[in-house]
């Protein structure tokens, strides 16, 4: 497991692993209260960095862990509609009733409608949370099981509601027992129906739930046998789904459950569902899955297998509990180190609230959501069963376009509401010419990439804004000088830090 | 520097064995084989990914086996609706378009394909398939190796195109870098009006140097580079291509016919990589494998169409594969859950058409699965050996008796 062909995204250099977990006290200054803002969080304005820069590390990790309950924003999608279940549940009546084909071609048109509808202002519901919300790293996490334990709205029959509820599963356990997660998830109806659990009776035992239980959520390939996810395929069978018209909640149906005794892992007799999941909780490998699953995406990839064990071992001493290995985790010499720190690529999301929050723009624009397609990242619609693989597959030819043009999207944007202001958060983005060129560049690569732009870069910025004639700014025209500016600021984004977290 | 994939043994907790520098990385400057043919140097390979694990018995139907009626009481096709192969096996019946191909001779199915120790995981056996790799982590893909192999003009930034959102593992190489191009809209940069902007983007972009290390930095230099340039190149290389094959408005028919357009031009392309799917399909499983396999039947015949009014049918090979095939029996909600062997089907002007392995029995199951008769590495081998002309030394590991699948 040596040999860097092999680990080509873990970080260069040397692990201290007798250090990696202890608490760092070197200085505390803006880069790593940047780095905070990212990780932990999407990001923030030049003004929260300098905020929390202001503090002490410990004050600015005990406010993202001990975020306020109550947030203020709202707790549902505002145009989710609450009749869509029951639309499609008629429609299908209807048409069972043998409607004329043209009744039937209308009805499917409003529930595409009604389902884009639904679609948009859920997923716009979500961004708002993670843009605008005083507790981001309650957003963070949910994003994170959010891509462990998937679903995806309007596949297998997921209505947008069911897919909120799964959100607040994991938004009120953000910080939770992950134990619990996974008993709560083994309920969930979204989930059920995702991988087919919904109807697995004991005569033909479906095993996808069974399956990916294991292999995704909890224990990695290697840690189970085929005969394994047989036998926990018979105990989850009966954890049902009513229908759409009967409520659509999680039951527990007997008369499908196969009440035999099984062999599973290491435990023996007529286990159901639930009692898999502790069992599963009692394998080395879960506490160890949890550790790479955490490592990978707060700190940085391909972690050492000593740093996953170490992590491992304050998981199970946690009894699963994540909070107090979250605290562990971002107050730690290996979070704040070198080898750490734009280790990670932003992924899509991370990407476009990060966006948004350094311009203070505090909208989800239909343009947001788009580009977030483009760049292979829509919440509540993952991909596959696995989520979002993340790292270097987020960046390809079409994603990488796919971000620029939603930088130069946003920088238009931006300055037009700060030119009808609208918006006085991008205090920081130079609107009169009163600085030299050198002024303005450090400015901008200060305030979008906390200065880490080469010597190089930053003359290549200054020489962009003299422009051909080097003129300096203060000669420009005011449209001119405008564009000037929006071509700089976009410049400083297109640079290959802004695309790392 | 190449991107690699993120390894599945690195993050799962180190359960598969890593080999840490396979036998491929000292192989890859054999020469290629001689006496073979010429013209390799033109051929393309198309590969067609049928994503989610399909459902090979009922896509080439044993209809002359009792026992699969008895395994697929619901969704098992009635013998009055295969289209007949022989007296044993025919195709799906929505496959209507590539039965009238097989017919014509171009069309040739391998049955039973697969490998010892099947995995039922998605995420591996789609590993295993792209890396021909059964037996531990491999970090280049097995198409990308011979891209490696192939002396391809380094400048050229189409050597390969994946039609796909994400780069398969298929196409990972250690010397050639491959767009992924899902469709030509979204393919640029919005910002061209100034050219200084423009210059000064191109330049910044491209630089690897930062203030701080990241094991990722020099990727995205790369890649924002490429895609750049790339973005202005290819629509200058494709226009003007015209056709007149109609292709079936789905997202397969527009991805094949991209692909048709990019063989048709200037591009120089020797691979592309077509996604299609899902095939996963646990619970009513006919309405959606039926559509997919019309959808590629029908998108195979305009593509071939095409490429036929351009000259360029016999040059293209088209191959699918899928992760694995579908166990045996039906489960409850009328789907299958994963199983282990399947068909690939090659296609082209350059391919023997015809029906080729045993197909494998039914009263012999592994576990509730068919039990392969072909490994698919052979396939492989077939493809790089006599379509590609190179020797499979070095790009499939282990040795596999190559087929007479082609012409």
């Amino acid at each position: 497991m040596t040999g860097s062909t092999n680990t080509p995204y873990r970080p260069a250099g040397t692990l201290s692993i007798s250090t990696a977990l202890q608490p760092y006290e070197g200085p505390w200054n803006k880069r790593l209260a940047a780095h905070l803002l990212r990780r932990a969080g999407f990001g923030g304005s030049p003004e929260e960095i300098d905020r929390v820069a202001a503090t002490s590390m410990n004050a600015a990790v005990d406010a993202l862990i001990h975020y306020p309950k109550d947030t203020g924003l709202p707790g549902q999608p505002s145009e989710m509609d609450p009749q869509y279940a029951q639309e499609v549940a008629l429609a299908f009546q209807a048409r069972s009733r043998a409607v004329d084909d043209a009744t039937v071609q209308m009805q499917r048109m409003q529930i595409q409608q009604s389902r884009q509808k639904a679609n948009l202002s859920t997923i716009g519901w979500w961004l708002d949370r993670m843009i605008n919300s005083p507790a981001p790293l309650q957003e963070k996490m949910t994003l994170l099981w959010h891509g462990h334990f998937t679903s995806a709205m309007f596949q297998k029959g997921i209505t947008p509601k069911e897919m909120v509820d799964q959100n607040w599963l994991f938004r009120s356990n953000a910080l939770g027992n992950v134990r619990e997660i996974t008993h709560a998830v083994s309920r969930d109806p979204a989930m059920l129906k995702y991988l087919d659990n919904a109807r697995s009776n004991k005569d033909h035992p479906n095993e996808n739930y069974a399956r990916e239980l294991m292999e995704l959520f909890t224990l990695g390939i290697g840690n189970y046998t085929e005969n394994d996810i047989r036998e926990s395929a018979r105990a989850f069978t009966g954890y049902s789904v009513y229908g759409p018209l009967r409520g659509g909640a999680f039951y527990f149906n007997p008369k499908i459950h196969d009440d035999g005794n099984k062999a599973f892992l290491n435990a023996r007799g007529p286990l159901d569902g639930d009692q898999v999941v502790d069992c599963i909780f009692r394998q080395p490998a879960a506490s160890r899955w949890f550790a790479q699953k955490f490592l990978n995406f707060f700190v940085y990839n391909e972690p050492e297998p000593q740093l996953i064990d170490a992590v491992a071992e304050q998981i199970k001493k946690n009894d699963f509990q994540i909070g107090p290995v979250m605290s562990i985790l971002l107050r730690s010499n290996v979070f704040y180190s070198d080898r750490a720190y734009r280790a990670l690529v932003k992924s899509p999301v991370e990407f476009v609230v990060g966006t948004q929050k350094l311009f203070g723009l505090k909208e989800v624009t239909p343009q947001a959501i788009g580009a977030l397609n483009r760049m292979g990242q829509v919440p509540f619609h993952p991909p596959s069963v696995k989520g979002w693989d993340g790292g270097a597959t987020w960046l390809n030819s079409q994603t990488v376009l796919a971000r620029e043009n939603f930088l130069n999207f946003t920088v238009t944007y931006a300055t037009q509401q700060m030119k009808s202001a609208t918006m006085s958060a991008s205090a920081w983005m130079p609107m009169t010419p009163s600085l030299s060129t050198k002024d303005t560049t450090l400015k901008l690569v200060d305030a979008i990439l906390q200065g880490d732009a080469a010597p190089a870069s930053m003359a290549k910025l200054q020489a962009y804004l003299e422009g051909n004639d080097s003129s300096a700014l203060g000669q420009l025209s005011g449209e001119n000088f405008e564009e000037r500016m929006r071509g700089a600021a976009y410049l400083s984004m297109a640079m290959p830090a802004y695309q790392l977290n | 520097m190449k991107r690699n994939r993120f390894l599945l043994g690195a993050v799962s907790g180190l359960t598969v064995a890593v080999n840490a520098d396979s036998f491929f990385a000292k192989a890859l400057a054999a020469p290629a084989l001689p006496g073979l043919p010429g013209g390799a140097d033109d051929r393309i390979l198309v590969l067609v990914n049928m994503q989610g694990g399909n459902d090979g018995l009922n896509t080439v139907v044993p209809y002359g086996m009792q026992q699969y009626y008895r395994y697929r009481p619901s969704i098992g096709v009635t013998p009055h609706d295969v289209l007949s192969l022989n007296a044993q096996v025919g195709l799906n019946p929505e496959m209507k378009s590539l039965k009238a191909m097989y017919d014509a001779g171009s069309v040739a199915i391998v049955q039973g394909v697969g490998y010892p120790k099947p995995d039922h995981s998605h995420f591996r056996s789609t590993e295993i398939w792209q890396t021909a790799e059964p037996d531990h982590i491999e970090s280049t893909g097995w198409l990308g190796r011979y891209l490696d192999s192939a002396n391809l003009p380094a400048s050229n930034l189409f050597n390969a195109v994946a039609i796909a959102q994400v780069l398969p593992e298929a196409l990972i190489a250690r010397k050639v870098d491959v767009p992924e191009i899902p469709a030509l809209q979204g393919y640029g940069l919005a910002s061209d009006k100034a050219a200084g902007q423009r210059m000064a983007f191109s330049s910044l972009v491209s630089d690897g140097r930062a203030p701080f290390q990241s094991p990722y930095l020099a990727t995205v230099a790369e890649i924002e580079d490429h895609a750049q340039r790339g973005s202005e190149e290819l629509p200058k290389l494709i226009a003007g291509y015209k056709t007149d094959a109609s292709y079936p408005a789905t997202p397969i028919g527009r991805s094949l016919a991209l692909a048709a357009q990019i063989i048709g031009s200037k591009t120089q392309t020797r691979v592309i990589y077509v996604q299609h799917g899902s095939f996963d399909t646990h619970a009513a499983q006919k309405g959606t494998q039926d559509r997919l396999l019309r959808e590629l039947s029908d998108g195979l015949k305009a593509f071939y169409d095409d490429l036929a009014q351009h000259g360029n049918d016999k040059r293209t090979l088209t191959m699918t594969f899928s992760e694995f095939g579908r166990r045996v029996a039906e489960n409850a909600s009328r789907g299958t859950d994963h199983g282990e062997a399947g068909p690939m089907m090659l296609v082209g002007g350059g391919v023997k058409g015809g029906l080729y392995g045993e197909h494998p029995s039914l009263d012999d199951l592994d576990n509730g699965d068919i039990k392969f008769t072909v490994d698919f590495r052979s396939v492989y081998s077939t493809v790089v050996e006599k379509w590609f002309a190179r020797p499979s030394q070095g790009i499939i590991a282990g040795s596999f008796p190559t087929m007479p699948l082609l012409a």
